[in-house]
């Protein structure tokens, strides 16, 4: 069954990530593709993340599907004008890559290519027109296509926002252009999660949390001060304090495989995006954990 | 107006370095308020260049340095000292460098300012980027306040997900412009704007470079002569 299929029939979804690796050595990034392989309904693949320079997406999503995982194409209006996206996704097109998540793209400050130049020709919510555009046989500029696209077209959101307000009111424009699905910002308060849901579910579009495991209390922190949207609550923090070092990685993953278990036996949500950041190895561990595998 | 910003002084010595004579240009507009173009910019620079054994036949601050036939007019006087001066050097931005260029053919002319952007004066030499020149305004759909400027992705259609406590992901000096428009929009009771999905903007109307002639600028001049 195809994600797709899966996330529409009702079933609990699954998704990790691949961050692409920055060189040519992709003996790691295989070597996860093997783990996560027939554990999860699709695996995201980064598109630059951070701004870091490193393997296309599009490379890296056809690579998945070599090692038998279905890609989710990540795709940000950073690097690339609307010419360059749309080639791309009519490039991952004929190459089966039929999922694609649409993003801003964190802006070039953050990485390693300071200098560089911006794009953002169009952002996430025209990018999702783009693509609704594409699978009606036309281009943006609304030129017949020679065969169409038939992607299935996610976005994101950020559910702890702080204001919230202008977020949700971004939230409503894309599921209007037509996001069939979303992948929330990483979440940890399940109780906030479910007013977030409460309000997502009043429009007519899939659900995933996201979910980054949680390694020790300094990322927690880290997470806490410097990272847009992400809340880690005290409750959580003292927890894994209370694991003491060599056990806060251990405890980070029961957290996750708890959460995990929480939003699909409560009904929640629709599936869980798991981003290990790095541990993209320890997911079936996480799935074993929360029941799942 | 335009925000211009001096050199260093090592980068200014390192481009006038084949040369010995200078003739000042300023600007008594924008770079007179910026401090890069006004006499005592003028005497400044003239004093760095003496430090270096270099020569200043003389100095001049045109009333708009971009005007280029009006500044030409205001030079006659300095002929003398512009023809002895082996190169020159405009102190405004580059459009008024580039009237230097015009102005001179023959002559070697440079620049003693990074041109910025066009600004907003806040306070006595304290300037904001309010508009990019998009050539196509929008502000109207954005409750006065330009998401093209303000919002380092130029993003249309609400903040980014890199918005941390209504600042912006590139600075936490930068207010969110798109939290910014959404207080303002409440504000005025026009928060349904927000709702309204903005097009891709159409660059072609920033194509450079630009020319424009008023285009009613031959009626005027026939209405004057009649």
């Amino acid at each position: 069954m195809s994600f797709k299929e899966a996330i529409e029939s009702g079933k609990f979804v699954i998704t990790a990530e691949v961050g692409p690796p920055k060189g040519t050595d992709i003996t790691t990034m295989i070597h996860d593709m093997h783990i996560l392989k027939g554990k999860i309904d699709a695996v995201n693949v980064t598109d630059n993340q951070s701004a870091v320079m490193r393997i296309c997406s599009l490379a890296v999503c056809k690579i998945a599907m070599e090692q038998g995982l279905e890609p989710i194409l990540q795709m940000t209006c950073r690097d690339r004008n609307r010419i360059g996206l749309q080639s791309d996704l009519l490039g991952a097109s004929v190459l089966g890559i039929h999922n694609v998540l649409c993003m801003t793209g964190d802006h070039v400050t953050a990485g390693d290519q300071k200098g560089s130049k911006s794009v953002y020709d169009i952002e996430s919510v025209q990018l999702l027109q783009v693509v609704d555009s594409l699978n009606k046989g036309k281009d943006m500029h609304g030129n017949e296509l020679k065969g169409a696209t038939s992607f299935y077209q996610g976005a994101v959101v950020t559910p702890e926002a702080n204001p919230l307000e202008p977020q949700l009111m971004k939230f409503e424009k894309k599921v209007r252009v037509g996001a069939n699905f979303f992948q929330t910002q990483a979440i940890y308060d399940i109780e906030k999660f479910k007013s977030f849901m409460a309000f997502a579910r009043k429009s007519n579009t899939k659900i995933m949390a996201g979910l980054v495991v949680l390694k020790s209390v300094g990322m927690a922190n880290f997470l806490n001060n410097n990272v847009p949207g992400i809340k880690v609550p005290p409750e959580l923090i003292a927890e894994l304090k209370a694991a003491g070092k060599e056990k806060a990685l251990d405890t980070g993953l029961n957290i996750t495989a708890r959460h995990i278990k929480q939003l699909k036996d409560e009904k929640i949500c629709d599936g869980v995006h798991i981003m290990a950041i790095g541990m993209e190895d320890k997911v079936p561990e996480i799935l074993q954990r929360a029941g799942l595998l | 107006m335009i925000i211009s910003k001096r050199k260093s002084h090592e980068d200014l010595m390192k481009s006038f370095k084949k040369y010995k004579s200078f003739f000042l240009i300023g600007c008594s507009e924008c770079a007179s308020l910026c401090g890069t173009g006004d006499v005592a910019a003028m005497k400044t620079m003239q004093e760095e260049l003496e430090q270096e054994g270099k020569t200043v036949t003389g100095m001049m601050v045109p009333k708009t340095g971009c005007q280029t036939l009006g500044t030409k007019i205001e030079l006659k006087k300095d002929k003398e000292a512009c023809e002895s001066a082996e190169a020159i050097v405009v102190m405004s931005c580059g459009a008024g460098t580039q009237s230097g260029v015009e102005i001179f053919p023959d002559k070697p002319v440079y620049p003693s300012n990074d041109t910025l952007f066009l600004g907003n004066m806040t306070r006595f030499q304290m300037f904001d980027e309010r508009c990019s020149l998009c050539g196509e305004c929008i502000i109207d759909q954005t409750g006065g306040i330009c998401p093209i400027t303000n919002c380092p992705k130029g993003l249309l259609n609400g903040p980014c997900g890199g918005m941390k406590d209504g600042n912006c992901e590139v600075s936490s000096e930068i207010k969110c412009a798109w939290v910014r428009i959404y207080e303002r929009q409440k504000k005025v009771n026009e928060l349904d704007k927000m709702n309204e999905i903005l097009p891709p903007k159409d660059w072609s109307k920033k194509q450079n470079p630009h020319a424009m002639a008023r285009q009613d600028k031959d009626k005027d001049k026939k209405e004057k002569k009649a």
